[in-house]
């Protein structure tokens, strides 16, 4: 008894302790606060005066992002005397945690360059995007981009840049092999076999089914088995049959031995890396493949016998369905942090400022990636003559249901699925759970 | 660092002050000054520590949205959606797996490396800094390093053997989500071992030679002195270096996380990997919250346990 | 296992070189399963991209030192050596300052509440900072030390506060009281006959204590990950991870810069590897 009264006295005191300890701790920290920073490097964000000051976060795409984006603000803070821009770019693995703490916080960022979008709005945090993005620069887009951030007919997010995925081949496997390229997943497998009696130290086929991107693999599936992650009215139809047997053929494959060893692990660059140096002879990617490729043969100053060639053809289908490509699409959103008009304004210089037709294109080409207005598409594929027939192809892709606000949960579910599947479970059976959870 | 000094004599002067102020009520002051000698500590962890957990507390009874704005109390909504989930169960498995064998197989080898290393011979100085080699990594470093080692397909261990003619091709190391767990369980144990065998160490140097000279000359063999003299003696040592292992490696993070994130399916998540998924893949703060303080309980109870154990026996000790 | 030294000393038997020389091999094996990992990471670190992924070498063809400058190009690692000296510097300064007394007055003093007060301690650490994340950011927004070296500092001075109290409890528990009761008869006041009676002859135990929180702030990624987001405020730990992007890992850079935050931790190490034993010795870690 005596000690859960000490137990208790010390608790109260340290609660105690805690509300005036807070203030004192806040009161006698800032200064050396101040002066470590200063002392260290001039503070990037000090423009508490006039100026209007705008914080951004955005994806780190690859290596070239962040100068990127070091360009940008430079540029777009000399031209605009009265707007402080901030730009962090923060990579893939980090972005969830960091923008989720600071909307936790009350801390969001003015705007958001990110895959995602459905969540924030479920909780009204965002502004409508037309709101924010002057006429002349909203009229850019396709229109069928913009129906991806459609909620209950408000477009809540604008594109910054897509992606979009074929199948990759290395040419001299698939001839050694004395294979052709597969157009059918009947097609696929038996060259898959061939592939495998001809040189048994080569993955026929790459499947990523990793946390990173497991929904992809399903999407390629389902898509070019004539299924759907919904129906036409939208309601989600996660276990429709052909959905069951598209899944039980990716699992057959990697079962029959026809594929990389351990799915649930190794991601898509994981994959890259294997098909860059030729030990992987097909895998389905997307369109900075061989921006990718090149970058590390330069890197690495790989002799030329020494490189791999490789094409790219469509995704190979089942029952005679018509070839899916699947999109890639990431947005920019606009928080809704009371803002003046002035920053709205401001705001809007920033959208026309990177979508500016040549700036822009610099912004998709430096990594690699498809522009998502119909000027930049232009220009890219002028600019760069092995885009455009992808430039096409990102016209006519499908997308993830992303604005569906169940989507997070089917994203992980579907990754579950897979990895279950992988591990010996009943795909059949796997599926019907997820129906149940996510519409039931 | 430099700008930090300053500070450091100013808060020592104010404690100087503080002591010995002379006053009629010298006695209330005894009373008190106590707890002017733990202020500081317990106003740092109270800001630090104890906020945050309340705030866990808090969040892990709340209805929190996806985008991480909470919306009021739930009734434990959190924890029983946390119990239901059929993941929850291979997850608190994994996670008592996964501290028993790094904390019982580290403490074995590091103990026995420790009776080793505490010999006298020729580069014994060299082999106890290379010892503490793992200790002094960051775990993210480490576990990648693992990590590159292992890969069938471009991992070092499979090139190395092959050139030393034991395999002919490259081996898959990690076949099955178990033999992956077992590989992130070596690496704990890796990374473990330096801090027991350092706690070991220091427990054999203050035994007493005579000891053992009066157990060898009753004629008593190896193990005899070792499970008489040695193991009591280093008891102490042993279990604090235990209690904090236990913590430490329930909490443990980085290296399942940069191996395997858990996947697949779970099949190697333990709590604290699973709860960072839930909070920052799935956002869902509220259940992550709920996780964490399932995890506080188990951790609390075994803590207690402790307590009672060695506070009890050693009450004068304090 | 062999036998202590001590206990076989006259007899030069066979049995005894037998054991010397499983001695030497035990001890050899140790080493070179811990040191394996760190060869294999500078055998990537001097390697080309294609060649690592060709798994064809264990050492590179030709080595290419290039790596471990471009990485000073590609990243500011010299600001992410500094951020890390500040922070585990910082870090371990303040949990001494508010370790040592905390850890004295529960050496020296009796009070109420102690058994609660080491219990609370332990307690507190039952919590890893990662799942804490949510309510760390909260309080650092209040105080304003996010994305801040200095909110780090505190962060990590709060979480080794048990490891210190433990440590040092034991350490002052372990000395005489008889010089410091001299001390004060002499008329110095109890922070006086501390400083300069306790604290010099605790020093062992001191700078192991100083030791841990250093490597424990200097290792620390979860909470500096999510606190600091200008690149130029980021410690080694996170700041390596710029090779451990969205496209690709770079395993080359990865390791070169891993090899950079690991040495000067090592060095520090091996300095105090003597220190260590006997400070632990001393700090007894006592239950």
């Amino acid at each position: 008894m005596k000690k859960f009264l000490a137990t208790l006295l010390t608790l109260v005191m340290v609660l105690s302790l805690a509300a005036c300890g807070g203030e004192k701790g806040g009161e006698t920290t800032p200064p050396p606060a101040d002066t470590n920073t200063e002392t260290e490097a001039p503070p990037a964000d000090t423009g508490s005066g006039e100026k209007t000051a705008i914080k951004v976060i955005a994806a780190e795409y690859g290596q070239n992002t962040k100068q990127w984006w070091a360009d940008f603000v430079t540029e777009f803070n000399g031209s605009h005397d009265d707007i402080e821009l901030t730009v962090e770019a923060v990579s893939w693995n980090d972005i969830y945690t960091v923008v989720n703490t600071r909307v936790a916080n009350n801390d969001a960022p003015d705007i958001l360059n990110i895959d995602v979008f459905a969540d924030y709005v479920a909780d009204d945090l965002l502004l409508p995007i037309q709101d924010c993005v002057s006429d002349e620069t909203y009229a850019k887009f396709y229109d069928a981009f913009l129906e991806q951030s459609n909620i209950d007919g408000t477009i809540w997010a604008i594109p910054d840049l897509a992606s979009a995925r074929a199948m990759y081949y290395n040419t001299d496997i698939l001839e050694a092999a004395g294979v052709e390229v597969p157009t059918t997943w009947d097609e696929l497998k038996t060259a898959c076999e061939k592939i495998k009696a001809y040189d048994s130290s080569i993955y026929p086929w790459g499947i990523d089914m990793t946390t990173d991107e497991g929904q992809a693999a399903f999407a390629y599936y389902i898509w070019n088995n004539g299924s759907d992650f919904t129906d036409a009215s939208g309601n989600w139809t996660l276990n429709a049959d052909a959905n069951v047997e598209a899944i039980e053929y990716a699992i057959g494959l990697v079962k029959d031995g026809l594929t990389n060893t351990d799915p649930a692990n190794e991601t898509r660059y994981a994959l890259q890396d294997l098909f860059g140096a030729g030990k992987l002879a097909m895998m389905i990617g997307p369109n900075s493949i061989p921006t990718y490729i090149a970058d590390n043969y330069a890197k690495a100053n790989t002799p030329e016998e020494e490189q791999i060639s490789y094409a790219f053809a469509a995704i190979p289908t089942n029952g005679g369905n018509a070839s899916v490509s699947a999109g890639v699409m990431d947005r920019f959103m606009v928080f809704d942090n009371e803002d003046s008009d002035e920053k709205i304004e401001a705001i809007k210089e920033f959208f026309d400022f990177f979508y500016e037709d040549s700036r822009y294109s610099d912004w998709v080409l430096m990594e690699g990636f498809l522009p998502a207005t119909s000027a930049g598409g232009e220009i890219v594929a002028k600019a760069d003559e092995s885009m455009a027939p992808w430039v096409e192809i990102v016209g006519s892709c499908k997308f993830y249901p992303t604005a569906k606000a169940e989507w997070a949960d089917v994203k992980q579910g579907v990754i579950d699925v897979e990895q279950q599947a992988l591990l010996g479970g009943n795909v059949k059976e796997l599926l019907d759970n997820l129906q149940a959870t996510i519409a039931g | 660092m430099s700008t930090k000094t300053p500070a450091a004599p100013a808060e020592a002067q104010e404690l100087a002050k503080k002591a010995p102020r002379p006053s009629g009520s010298k006695k209330l002051f005894r009373k008190v000054e106590p707890y002017i000698w733990i202020a500081p500590s317990i106003i740092l962890m109270a800001i630090f520590i104890v906020t945050p957990i309340v705030k866990v507390f808090q969040l892990s009874m709340s209805k929190v949205t996806r985008a991480g704005l909470v919306k009021g109390y739930n009734n434990f909504e959190n924890f029983s959606k946390v119990l239901k989930s059929p993941a929850f169960a291979l997850v608190l498995k994994n996670t008592i797996v996964w501290t028993i064998a790094v904390v019982v197989i580290s403490t074995v080898l590091g103990f026995m490396l420790a009776l080793v290393l505490n010999n006298k011979f020729r580069g014994r100085k060299v082999a106890r800094a290379i010892v503490v080699f793992p200790w002094a990594t960051t775990l993210v470093i480490q576990a990648s390093a693992w990590n590159f080692i292992i890969n069938k397909d471009y991992g070092t261990l499979n090139t190395l053997l092959m050139k030393l003619g034991f395999i002919s091709a490259p081996v898959n190391w990690t076949p099955t989500p178990g033999a992956y767990f077992a590989w992130e369980i070596a690496c704990g144990i890796f990374v473990t071992i330096p801090f027991v065998t350092f706690c070991v160490l220091s427990g054999l140097q203050s035994i007493d030679a005579s000891y053992y000279e009066a157990a060898t000359v009753d004629g008593a063999g190896y193990f005899q002195k070792l499970f008489n003299i040695t193991l009591p003696l280093v008891k102490s040592s042993l279990t604090v270096a235990t209690v904090l292992n236990i913590i430490y490696v329930f909490n443990s993070f980085p290296i399942i996380w940069t191996m395997t994130k858990g996947d697949p399916a779970n099949h190697t998540d333990t709590l604290v990997t699973y709860l960072y998924k839930l909070a920052f893949y799935n956002g869902k703060q509220g259940e992550a919250s709920a996780v964490s303080v399932i995890g506080f309980l188990i951790l609390l109870i075994c803590a207690s346990v402790y307590m009672i154990y060695t506070l009890r026996k050693g009450d004068d000790d304090l | 296992m062999s036998q202590p030294a001590n206990a076989v000393k006259k007899p030069i038997s066979v049995k005894k070189t037998i054991l010397r020389v499983l001695l030497y091999f035990v001890v050899l094996d140790v080493c070179i399963i811990t040191l394996y990992p760190y060869f294999a990471m500078l055998c990537t670190a001097l390697k080309n991209r294609v060649e690592i992924f060709s798994g064809d070498n264990i050492l590179p063809v030709t080595a290419l030192w290039s790596n471990f400058i471009d990485i000073w190009s590609r990243a500011p690692m010299a600001k992410y050596m500094l951020n890390s000296v500040l922070i585990a510097g910082g870090s371990t300064i303040i949990a001494m300052l508010c370790g040592i007394p905390a850890a004295y007055a529960l050496a020296r003093m009796k009070f109420k509440g102690q058994t609660a007060f080491l219990g609370f301690v332990i307690v507190s650490q039952m919590f890893a900072p990662v799942v804490l994340l949510i309510g760390i950011y909260q309080v650092m927004q209040r105080l304003g030390l996010t994305d801040n070296i200095l909110g780090l500092i505190f962060i990590n001075a709060a979480f080794n506060q048990a490891f210190t109290i433990w440590l040092l409890r034991g350490t002052f528990m372990g000395i005489s009281t008889e010089m410091e009761q001299a001390a004060t008869i002499d008329g110095c006041t109890r922070v006086q006959s501390m400083m300069k009676v306790l604290l010099p002859v605790a020093a062992p135990g001191i700078v192991t204590t100083l030791i841990f929180i250093f490597i424990n702030a200097w290792n620390e990624y979860t909470v500096a990950l999510c606190l600091i987001s200008t690149d130029t405020y980021k410690p080694l730990t996170v700041g390596i991870n710029t090779f451990n992007g969205y496209n690709m890992i770079e395993w080359q850079y990865l390791f070169a810069a891993s090899i950079f935050a690991i040495i000067p931790v090592v060095i520090l190490f091996m300095c105090i590897e003597k220190n260590l034993v006997s400070g632990l010795a001393s700090g007894g870690v006592k239950g």
